[in-house]
This record gives C-alpha cells, structure tokens and sequence, in this order.
C-alpha cells in the first residue's frame, strides 16, 4: 500500500520541486533522482506479487470531486476563449452529467485502489520507460528557447503525467478514473500546445474535444452503472452481467477508443506531433495511448461473444487500415504515430478475446511496443535537434553522420517485427492464437487476413524509412556528436530491449534455441560492422556507367482521400456495431 | 586451391555499345540465341561490371562514352579480359578520324583480343570469346587500369577505394584542350 | 542423420538448379549447360578480387544466406512451421535491408519489389501454415510428415502455394523483383566476387526451402512426395519458358487475388468440415 502511495505522490512531489530549482545542474540530478526511485519502486511493487486493495480516505472524495468540477470549468473556460463549440459544449456537457452523477448516492466503495497483474505491468512501463523519456527531455528542453521557468515546468508536467498514469492504471473506481482521465485529456492539451505557435494550439484544441468524447463517455458508462446498480466500481460492473452491466461497457469501450487514437479520432494523435518530442513519445509509447487496451484487457472478461466479435473486428480493422495510411506520410513522427494506432487495434483486437492467453500476449505486446516506440522517437527527437530532419524526404546523409542513430532506428523497427524481439512473439502467438480460434467463428478468419496483410503494410512502411536512413555509399563518415543525455537513454532503451529477449524465454515455450538463433543474428551485425573488410577494395555503385550521384527517395504509396473517408466510416460503422452490442 | 581453371568454364560476359551502329550488337544476340547456345559453355550475359569476366565492347566510343567505357571497366573485378568486337571497336573503322569519335577503345582501356569484322560474324564471336577465355585462366588478380580518365585510387586507414578512381571528363587525365576536336594535341594522338 | 542433409542442403540446391537449367535449355530445343555448371560459377566467384560498396552491405547480404540456411534447417529439423514462415520472412528482410543499404538505384528499385512481393506471398504462407493447424491441431512439421497426406483436403491451399513458387524461384511470369535485364538482378547488382556467392547461394537454399514446403502437403508419402516435386518443377519451369514478365502491381494483384481467395475458402471449408 505504501509503495502505491509512494508511486503516486513521488512525482508530484518531484514536479512541484523541479519547479521552484533554478539552477540547471540541481534539476537534472533531482530528476534523476525522482525516476531512479520510481522506477525501483515499480520493480518492487511488482516482484511483490501480491494483489494490493485499500480504500483512499474520504477527505481526498471531496477534493477529487472539487478537481473533476474545476477541470471541467477550465475546458469550458478554453472553449469560450478559443471560439471552439465542441470544446465548450463537449465541457458543458460533461459538467452536467458529472453534477448528476454526484448528485447520486452510491454504495460506499471497498476499495479505491486495486492493483492487479496487468496494473503492475503497467506500472512498470510506465515508470521505466516514462522515466528514461523525462531524463531525455532534460537534455530536449534546454535546447528549446524558452524561458527558464517555462523549461522546468515542461518537466514538471512530465512528471505530473507519470503520477496521473499510475493512478489510472491502479484504480478501481470509475469516479476516480474518470479524474483521472480528464486530467491526462489536460496534460495532453497543456502539453501539445507547449510550443504556443498557431497549429500547436489548434491541434491542441482538436485533442482537447476528441478526448472528451471519451469522457462523455465514461460519464455514460457511470450513469447507467449508478442508476442500475449503485456501484462505481469497476470490478463490480464486470460481475453484474446483465444488460446494463454490457451497456456500460460498451460505452467505457468507446473511451478506450478515444485514448487510443483508433480510426475515426486518429486526428487528434497525428497532431500531437507539433509538440515537444518527448511530449509524442511520451503520449505514444510509454503512457496514454496505452489506457486504450489496457481498458479493454479489463473490461473483457465481461464481454458477450458478439462485443468480442466485434471489438476484435475493427481492432484487425484499424491495424489494416492504419499501416496503409501511413505508408503516404512524411513526417518521421507522423508515420510512427499511426503505426502506434496500427499497433494499438491490433492490442485491442487481442485484448477482447475472452481467452487465457491472451492477456498474456497484450501485455507483451504493451511492454515491447512501449520500449520500441520510445527509442523511436527518441531518436526522432535526436534528428529534429542534431540534424534538423523532420520530414523522411530531408534525412540526407544520415549514415555518414550519426551511424549510431540508424542502428537504433533500424532495432528499433527490427524489435518491433522481427524474431527474437517481444513484439514479435506478441504477435506471433496472436497469430496462432487466431488460427485456433478459427473453429469458434468464420469471422476470424477474415481477422486472420486483415491482421497478416497490417502486418505485411507496416513492414512496408518501416522500410520506407529505413530506404532513407539505410543508403550509404563508400563515402567517409563525417560524425556529428550526439548530447551524453540523448545516447544514454537511447542505450539505456535498448537495454530493454535485450533484457527483453531473455525474459521471452520459456513463455509458451518458446524454446532458448528459437531465441538465440535470431537474437545471435541481430546481434551480431553490429558487432560484425567493426570487422571493415579492409582487404576488399570499395567500388562505387553501378549506375549504367554515368558519374552522377543518384538520388534516393522513399516510396510512397498514399491512399487516396475518398478511400481514407470510406475507411473512417466503416471505422464508425463498427464502433455503432459496438454499442448496437451493448443495447441489446 | 587453385580456382583459376574455373575461370574458363564460367565466363560472364559485360556487352557495352560505346556507339555502335547495332550490327555488331545484333550478332552478339545471335551468337546468345538458342541456335548457338553458348549457355553451353556456361556463357552467361550478366548485363552488370560488377559479376562479370568479359568485357565485350562494341562501337568506335563516341564522346558521350567515354567516361561511361572507363567507369564499367573499373567497377569489373580482376581478373578480367577485354574483347573489342567490330572494325570500328578495333580501329575506329569507317569512323576513323571523325570528329565526335575515338578512334577504337583501346586509347582508353586495354584490350585482350581484338575481332574484326563490320559487322563481326557469331562465329567469330565465340572464337574471340575462346581466346579470350585461354587470356583470362593465365591473368591475376592484380588491379588492372584504364589508360585515361584514369586516376590511383585513394587508400585511407588501410582501404583503398577506388570509387571515384574513373575520372569525369575535365577533372584530370584529359587537358581542356585536348578535348576540343581537331586540337594539335589529338592530331598528334592520332598518328601515335 | 538431419544435420547431414542440413549440411548438404545448399550443395542439394545447387544441383537442383543444374538440373533446371538443363530441363529450360532442353524445352528451348537447346543443350544447355554442364549440370555442375552452378559451382563452376561458384568457383569462379571465388576467385575474383574483392570489391565491396560498404560493409554493411555485404554483411546484411551474408546474414541473408545464413539466415536462409537456419530457416531451411528448422524445415528439415521439424520445428513448428509457422515459426519457420517467420524465420524465413527475416531472411528476406535482410536481403531487402541489404538492397537499401547501398544508394544504387538499381538495388533500390530491386529491393522496393522484393518487398511487394512479399506483400504478395507472405499472407498466403501463413494461411498455409493456418490450413495445417486447422487441419491436424498443430504447427509442428515433424509430425505433419507423419501424418496422412493433406494434398486431397488442402488442394486450394496448395493452389496457392503455386502462386508463391514463381515468385520466390524469380520466375515468370512472377519475376519482377530480379527482372534481369530491365533492373540488372534488382537487390544483388552491387555485389561481386566472394560476396555475391553468398546470394547465389541462397538462390540454391530459396529452392529447397520451396520444395520442402511443396513436400509437407504429402504427409507420410514418399511417393507422393517425389510425384509432387517433380511435377511442381517441370509445371514452374514450363510456365517460366512460356510467359511473360507481369508487372508488379499486377502480381499483387493476381497472387492475392486468387491466392486469398482460396486459402480463406479452403480454411472455411477445413474449419467446419465443409
């Protein structure tokens, strides 16, 4: 119980600290200090095994309710001043349900807080990896211009996210969820529009209403659990059974989709780019996409075979569609960003078949999709300050300068399709898992399909980016210096990564040998690159004999807008699929 | 172990048209055809420097081929041996002493065996590719140059690259003048 | 006994692709080459300077065979085969890193249509290998090869493993991705001497590999087997000498096309005992 207390005041409490240090040194090593211990705080909290339940005391109720009406307001108030109807009406909207479900009087709750194997999962992604990406953005931010207290509050906001996420995942009680729901909707408007410029604060008022849907929605979700049940817990929701226990998860199941940026509402996610780049890896990769299945991986023993049907439809869905619409994009994070929504239907798609192992498989694919996607934009963020590259088509000699950042690039991409990596074995006993499942409905055969084809599109797609950062020629290397701070967290990712490996191995039995054979072969490359071949003279490449350099580009094979418009629709055709399920 | 008699029975021939009318290049075809078969003798057309043994040049190289001639033949790994198919290859033929033409390839890249013969006959072909082949088994691997446009390659930490070792035209091997046709300096060359 | 046929395995190939170049030469009416004609060039390879464009280059080239050779390997060893489809998709992976190592545009290009070929074949490998499951209940090879030959309840699938075969052997009318004059060989024009062998001697182990899938639908038959190899490789040199290239999209289009269609026929019809 102290080690969850501790998990969720530690980073407030680093945050309000952070904030009144002046000097830069100071905050470096306090931060530093913050995410060592939160991250062993997480191991500990998770190599102690043991369900953890208690009830938070009622005084912290009343400031709780105090915050959701504020918030609330403060959405309303953005909305007016920013001339957006759906933010304000979204807030108002909100705010009405929220007064009305208050205004209820439910049964008192057990337990608040319930920590279970998927919240100490979660725990730990988020902690670790949250963790190494706030010790990246210390370097980050001290090369933005801003001023000093701007700086130390961009940290502080980082740290303040790491606390909202853990409380997230650890409670049991939707009221509290809903807190802190809403208070991540806020962090990733606070933080989207960091930079202030034009586009930073439409696209951050775009997210800001997006998100709220979900809210919406879990207002719903607490309505009819209220009304029907007396209950705001989620545990008990899932027991009831009934029609409206399904109605409420239907709903809780549209904000998961939300969160998770799935078709319809990828928009808000794609222009969570403008911000800073530990913003995008931050929202991507360790924390608040992943809400999304860690929702559905809760609320799925609830689910009835057609919610399960239907969940795991548009999941494959997306994943397809996703992977193929960001094989047109140019924006480095923009094609990372929609392959996390691809990879995010495809967790979702797992996540809401009602089976013993795929828990499991979500998980790994959580924890590993979460490290991969860190490095990424890690090294996304490395390029934008070293380099200035931003766009695919600016990433020019990349190799001859920073050999260093392609490698990670490359791993990173390999881990997330490739033998011997988690991600791999996520989604490999997906596949098998799919194939069993064949007998049980024809529809998963057509999820079998979607799934395989998403996974042959996003091969596509990260080459598309490897065609760029890959090409060298026998040039020389012209080595740009890369900040201590970036390579060490780009080192201390993949880490993670390896260790990883290991602790693949014997989980459905996977044998040693099926591990070391790719893992001797990806590890070896790198350790082979030092071998320079030098009794071999270089040769230039063959270009019919022309002298000429060649000019490389990346694909692009770009869907073309009335396809993508089709796409949305049968994406929201489905999610009308959903909550039909829920009604009936 | 001594490789070098496989050389013989593997011979992947490189064709380049350094301008030719396409008689020349119409009989190579032919001699590849079915109806000579020389798959039979392991001849293959690789079509890239790089796998290839053979480099079969036709055409008197024109301007525009010079560099491109000099270039294929560096990118070819030794041991490799050059056929000059063709009068016009050999001498510059019915083009001698033009003035948008080289007289023959072998002002810039050495030549092993010379076939004559406008256009040159497809068994004339294979023979030259015979004796071309009894060349090849004795050569080593030794870097063979390029008579012009021609530059050592650069060694740095141990590598030699040889990359940039096949000049463009204007950037050494060649004076400006020497370019212009009908220079003292190129009818000197001509009586070389 | 496995490790000598594993060890083997690439000189096997190689063979095979002698006796190919007979069997095409003969059905042009020609004599074609010695049947050790592909070592002859083995050989030979060997014995040329060493020129390189860049290490990483080579070495991804390297780690394609080898990865190759592992894939054919954990066929012959009997491991579960949609782990092999897997381990045999990083082998092309490597060989298409390979291609976009270099800033060669040929090898670029090539690389570009090994990887939509790959859009093309690899769904309907692991439909394959679903039909299998579906059909016994498990992945493992070793005892698919015990078991009844499926060829009479999985012909669609095997159907479409006809499809995958010309695209995986480069031949027409599915050989865009190496097209060897049009883009000069596609992924492997920047290699030579030593280092090229490497990727001609993974068109040998591409050749077994294909085989012993063709095999798995014989089950326990050796006869069987020996009627479907031999079969599969005059019907895929036939059609090789008899048609023309198609363009890529066109492969997708067709391979997917048909191929899907029945794989996911054949599987609804496995899975409930149509």
């Amino acid at each position: 119980m102290s080690l969850i207390a501790l998990l969720l005041t530690l980073p407030l409490a680093g945050a309000a600290i952070i904030l009144l240090v002046r000097a830069v040194r100071v905050r470096d090593l306090l931060a530093f200090l913050t995410v060592v211990i939160l991250v062993a705080l997480s191991i500990a909290q998770y190599t102690g095994g043991m369900t953890v339940r208690f009830a938070l005391p009622h005084s912290l109720h009343t400031i709780f309710m105090a915050a959701d009406i504020l918030l609330l307001l403060f959405f309303l108030w953005r909305g007016m001043h920013e001339e957006s109807r759906p933010v304000a009406l979204l807030a108002l909207l909100q705010l009405l349900l929220y007064l009305y479900v208050s205004g209820t009087d439910p049964q008192a709750h057990p337990f608040d807080i319930e920590v279970g194997y998927i919240s100490r999962i979660m725990l730990l992604v988020i902690n670790i990896v949250g963790g190494i990406i706030i010790l990246y953005a210390l370097e980050y931010i001290e090369s933005e211009e801003m001023e000093r207290m701007k700086k130390n509050g961009f940290i502080a906001l980082l740290f303040f996210f790491l606390s909202v996420m853990n409380l997230i995942v650890t409670t049991d009680n939707l009221e509290i969820f809903f807190l802190a729901f809403e208070l991540t909707t806020l962090l990733s408007y606070l933080l989207i529009r960091y930079r202030g410029d034009e586009l930073a604060r439409a696209n951050a008022i775009r997210a800001l209403w997006m998100n709220q849907i979900g809210g919406v929605a879990i207002l719903a979700a607490m309505i009819i659990s209220v009304k029907s049940y007396h209950t705001l817990s989620f545990d008990a929701l899932l027991t009831f059974g009934s029609s409206w226990g399904v109605a409420a998860i239907a709903v809780l199941i549209i904000a998961a989709f939300v969160k998770g940026a799935s078709l319809p509402f990828e928009k808000w996610l794609l222009g969570a780019m403008v911000a800073p780049t530990p913003v995008s890896a931050i929202l991507h990769s360790a924390t608040m996409v992943k809400i999304a299945p860690y929702i559905i991986l809760k609320l799925a023993p609830a689910f009835t075979p057609f919610l399960s049907h239907t969940v795991t439809l548009f999941g494959s869905f997306v994943f397809m569609t996703a992977s193929v619409m960001a094989l047109g994009r140019d924006y480095f994070k923009e094609i990372l960003g929609l392959s996390t929504v691809a990879l995010l239907g495809l967790m979702m798609a797992m996540a809401a078949i009602d089976a013993t192992e795929s828990v499991q498989i979500v998980l790994v694919l959580i924890v590993f999709h979460a490290i991969s996607k860190a490095l990424l934009f890690l090294q996304a963020g490395i390029l934008e300050k070293s380099f200035h590259f931003k766009y695919l088509s600016d990433f020019e000699y990349l190799y001859e300068r920073s050999p260093m950042s392609v490698w990670m690039i490359v791993i990173g991409f390999a881990s997330l399709t490739l033998p011997p990596f988690g991600a791999f074995w996520g989604k490999f006993f997906s596949l098998e898992l799919l194939i069993s499942m064949i007998s049980q409905s024809p529809l998963y055969i057509l999820v079998l399909v979607f799934i395989t084809l998403g996974s042959v599109f996003l091969t596509l797609l990260y080459f598309k980016v490897l065609t760029r950062v890959l090409s060298h020629s026998t040039g020389k290397t012209e080595k740009v210096a890369i900040p201590a701070l970036f390579r060490y967290s780009s080192y201390a990712l993949f880490g993670l990564l390896t260790v990883g490996i290991l602790l693949m191995s014997g989980w459905n039995g996977v044998g040693v040998f099926e591990l070391l054979l790719p893992a001797l072969l990806i590890f070896v490359i790198p350790l082979l690159l030092r071998w320079q071949l030098r009794s071999s003279e270089r040769v230039g490449e063959y270009r019919c004999g022309e002298k000429d350099e060649a000019e490389i580009g990346a694909y692009y094979f770009a869907l073309p807008e009335a396809q993508v418009r089709r796409a949305h629709y049968a994406a929201a055709a489905l999610i009308a699929l959903v909550l039909l399920g829920g009604m009936l | 172990m001594d490789f070098s008699r496989y050389r013989k029975r593997s011979p992947w021939i490189l064709h380049y048209n350094a301008g030719s009318c396409n008689g020349c290049d119409i009989e190579i075809l032919a001699a590849l055809s079915p109806r000579y078969d020389l798959e039979r003798f392991g001849v293959l057309n690789s079509g890239n420097p790089k796998q290839s043994d053979i480099f079969l040049v036709t055409g008197p190289v024109t301007y525009r081929s010079r560099e491109r001639l000099v270039e294929l033949y560096n990118q070819m790994p030794e041991p490799k041996v050059v056929i000059a198919l063709g009068s016009c290859t050999c001498t510059g033929g019915v083009f001698r002493g033009m003035y948008n033409v080289e007289d023959g390839i072998d002002r810039y890249i050495p030549v092993d065996v010379y076939i004559p013969g406008c256009a040159a006959s497809p068994e004339l072909i294979i023979d030259g590719v015979v004796q071309a082949l009894d060349i090849l088994e004795k050569k080593t691997k030794e870097r063979e140059n390029a008579k012009r446009l021609y530059s050592e390659p650069t060694t740095e930490n141990g590598i030699t690259d040889r990359s940039n070792s096949a000049q463009k035209i204007g950037t050494g091997g060649f004076s400006p003048e020497e370019m212009k046709p009908n220079s003292p300096e190129r009818r000197e060359n001509e009586e070389d | 006994m496995n490790t000598v046929w594993i060890i083997l395995a690439p000189l096997i190939g190689g063979l095979l692709y002698g006796v190919e170049r007979i069997v095409r030469a003969r059905m042009q009416g020609r004599k074609g080459p010695p049947l050790l004609q592909p070592f002859y060039d083995m050989f030979k390879l060997l014995d040329k300077r060493p020129l390189l464009v860049n290490p990483a280059h080579v070495l991804l080239g390297i780690m394609h065979f080898i990865t190759l050779w592992i894939a054919v390997g954990l066929i012959i060893t009997g491991t579960n085969l949609l782990f092999v489809i897997f381990v045999h998709l990083l082998a092309s992976i490597f060989l298409v890193a390979s291609g976009f190592s270099v800033r060669s545009v040929y090898s670029h290009i090539g690389a570009n249509r090994e990887l939509l070929t790959m859009v093309a074949y690899e769904p309907l490998l692991i439909l394959i290998a679903a039909g299998f499951y579906l059909k016994n209940g498990y992945f493992s090879i070793e005892l698919i090869h015990e078991g009844e030959p499926l060829l009479g309840s999985l012909w669609m699938l095997f159907g479409a493993l006809l499809l995958v075969i010309p695209i995986k052997l480069k031949k027409s009318p599915f050989d865009a991705a190496e097209a060897h004059q049009e883009i000069v060989g596609g992924v492997e024009v920047e290699y030579s001497g030593v280092y090229f062998e490497f990727l001609y001697m993974a068109k040998w182990l591409e050749y077994i590999f294909v085989y012993l899938l063709v095999i798995l639908f014989a089950g326990n038959s050796v006869m069987m087997a020996i009627v479907l190899v031999s079969s599969v490789f005059l019907l895929v040199n036939l059609v090789d000498n008899a048609t023309a290239r198609v363009r890529i999209p066109h492969l997708i289009a067709i391979t997917l096309g048909i191929g899907l269609t029945l794989s996911i026929l054949n599987l609804i019809g496995v899975g409930y005992g149509l």
